[in-house]
């Protein structure tokens, strides 16, 4: 590996640990689409930014796409506020307004600057590491990795600071207004630091792609564990992983780099949709054919005890009987049998006393949603289960 | 019962886009009472409590709460928004739910620690929901969340309580459990202010009520005002339930 490979793979990590963090929170406040607005809106920020340094990695820039950032999200509320439109049509409205404000300042200026809006939208990691830093002629390592390494480190900073007010905030902000613990504060910080992060990080994979870093790596991990703190971890893995193989998916495909970044992340997250332990597809397929199941066995306990004579309770009638497929019946006098809730004698089925109690339990349960008895069976029993 | 004010509410008006939902309202809550309000939907009663809480911004009035602004009071009052105010499917669990009671007195920055843990074990024991207190919140039934709110109450350890709606979407049993914790909260000498949708079961609960609809149309003792007129006042129709005094 050249020096300059090391460079993009470590700059691509960096951006997407500090992509991954607010992201996180953003998808838990339901804010993903407030992401694709900023990355948009920041523009006319980055070009007065720009028109004023004539530098593209310039702090001033960071400063004017930060202040445009969070200009978006004020006009969003206050559009919102006024009653007559939803969010998604205030945001709808604000950020191609403030986008192509920055386009048409780019146009008129095009041939004294160097700066294209394929540069902004797409942003190249392979020219990353070219623009170095120099501090009284010494070498100091690419530009945009100490610009995008502040961010993360003040975005590490912040996090562990106000961790608590961040969570008690997103997850209640009238508890967290009452307690004083301001949620508007939590949100326009917020606010402020995606729009420091998408700048910061556009340099690098432009301002469309950082969007997948924010959202993807965030939902892929929401999929997966009911623990904040590890939902966050996970996102920065995920975020890094996918840097890393899109690295090297470009290196082999010669292709771009933020690219197949974003293409391994979208794989990343359709193969944890699909296999999740809990909330993937194949998990809610599985739970909902086993809940059909016990549904199943619930009828069929129910018909065992409303019946008293012997050829209603014959094993070869059921299928005639209840009116099941005979995999159906099998799968279900397989489960009855396994929890001690029938025995079969010479082919005829009857209830066990744990069987009768958990018949009139189950019901009772179902009908009344009371019983806190079934509390035990519930790890057994997806039917009672949420 | 003592005369003390634990709230005082003076001439509180408050608009959502200039359309008044709390007209002018005065209200003095005694200390050590269990409080109803009541009224019918859109009458101002969630509005009513967001505003002693500072949640909303009145366009009028004062609060005070034991004479003082609700600013300076923070840690004498606990809160218990309504269960749909907030996403179940957060990723947290019971307990860590309940240790976020803890976070205002904690104040900014500060972490919880083993004592905010402990309190707030003895609070999920007190609901009967210590065996769940490893369990992910959107894997509990609405009665056992409305046990994991009440409980981040208990834990704030305040002397005056607002809870919007707690008995929504609960069961009997949990009815029961929570109101007779509300009721030890009162012997205590607290006060528990509750938005509360079942009028059947005012006299058997509250010992006090308040009528709402915008404007106040009444405050008082149960056994004095809880009364036809009174209900018909506030629901606008000819109300009749049957008091079991």
């Amino acid at each position: 590996m050249s020096s300059a490979q090391i460079e993009i793979q470590l700059i691509a990590s960096v951006v997407a640990i500090a992509c991954a963090i607010p992201g996180t929170f953003l998808v838990l406040r339901k804010m993903a689409l407030i992401t694709d607005a900023i990355s948009h809106s920041i523009l006319p920020g980055i070009v007065i930014g720009f028109f004023i340094t004539h530098d593209l990695s310039s702090p001033l820039l960071i400063i004017m796409a930060a202040a445009s950032g969070v200009l978006t999200v004020v006009l969003v509320e206050f559009i919102q506020k006024t009653g007559l439109v939803k969010e998604d049509t205030a945001i709808g409205l604000v950020f191609p307004a403030l986008f192509s404000i920055g386009i048409i300042l780019i146009a008129q200026n095009a041939n004294d600057v160097h700066l294209d809006v394929d540069a902004v939208l797409l942003g190249e990691l392979a020219f990353a590491p070219f623009d170095r830093f120099m501090i009284s002629g010494i070498n100091m390592g690419p530009k945009s990795l100490w610009i995008i390494g502040t961010i993360l480190l003040i975005t590490l900073g912040l996090l562990f600071a106000f961790f608590k007010e961040l969570k008690v905030s997103t997850f209640d902000a009238g508890l967290a207004s009452a307690m004083g613990l301001s949620p508007v504060v939590m949100h326009y910080g917020l606010m402020t630091v995606s729009s420091i992060t998408t700048v910061g990080a556009f340099d690098a994979v432009g301002a469309i792609l950082v969007i997948a870093l924010m959202i993807a790596p965030a939902a892929t991990a929401y999929l997966l564990t009911n623990d904040l703190k590890k939902m966050l971890l996970l996102a920065v893995i995920f975020g890094v992983g996918s840097a890393i193989s899109g690295y090297w998916m470009a290196h082999i495909l010669d292709t771009s780099i933020s690219g197949s970044m974003t293409t391994v992340l979208g794989i990343i997250f359709l193969f944890v949709y699909l296999f999740a332990p809990n909330k993937g597809l194949f998990s809610v397929l599985y739970r909902q054919r086993q809940q059909r199941i016990e549904v199943s066995l619930l009828t069929f306990l129910l018909h065992l005890g409303n019946h008293k004579e012997e050829e209603e309770r014959h094993v070869k009638h059921l299928n005639e009987h209840i009116n099941w497929q005979k995999v159906q019946s099998k799968s279900v006098l397989d489960l009855a049998l396994k929890n001690n809730m029938i025995i079969i004698h010479n082919d005829i089925v009857s209830l066990t006393k744990k069987g009768k109690k958990f018949t009139t339990e189950a019901i009772d349960y179902i009908v009344t949603n009371k019983n806190s008895e079934i509390e035990n069976m519930k790890d057994r029993f997806f039917l009672f289960r949420g | 019962m003592s005369e003390k004010i634990a709230v005082r509410i003076d001439d509180l008006t408050v608009a959502y886009n200039y359309k008044p939902v709390l007209w002018d309202i005065d209200l003095a809550i005694p200390e050590g009472v269990l409080m109803a309000i009541v009224g019918p939907n859109g009458a101002g009663k969630s509005t009513l409590i967001k505003s002693i809480l500072d949640i909303i911004k009145p366009i009028a009035g004062s609060i005070q709460i034991y004479g003082k602004p609700y600013k300076k009071q923070r840690s004498l009052v606990a809160y218990v928004p309504q269960k749909g105010s907030v996403d179940w499917d957060f990723p947290t669990t019971a307990l860590d739910v309940v240790m976020m009671g803890t976070y205002g007195s904690l104040g900014w920055i500060k972490r919880p620690g083993q004592k905010q843990k402990k309190a707030s074990l003895e609070a999920l024991e007190k609901v009967g929901m210590l065996a769940f207190k490893n369990r992910q919140i959107s894997q509990l039934s609405g009665g056992q969340q409305q046990r994991i709110f009440l409980a981040r109450a208990l834990v704030q350890n305040a002397s005056i309580y607002f809870m919007d709606e707690p008995f929504q979407g609960v069961d009997a049993t949990t009815e029961k459990a929570i109101i007779n914790i509300l009721k030890e909260l009162r012997k205590a000498g607290k006060t528990v202010i509750v938005v509360h949708h079942d009028l059947q079961t005012v006299p058997e609960y509250f010992d006090w009520v308040t009528f709402l609809n915008v404007k106040k149309i009444a405050t008082g003792p149960v056994k004095d005002i809880f009364n036809d007129d009174n209900l018909t006042k506030t629901y606008g129709i000819n109300y009749k339930v049957s008091v079991q005094q």
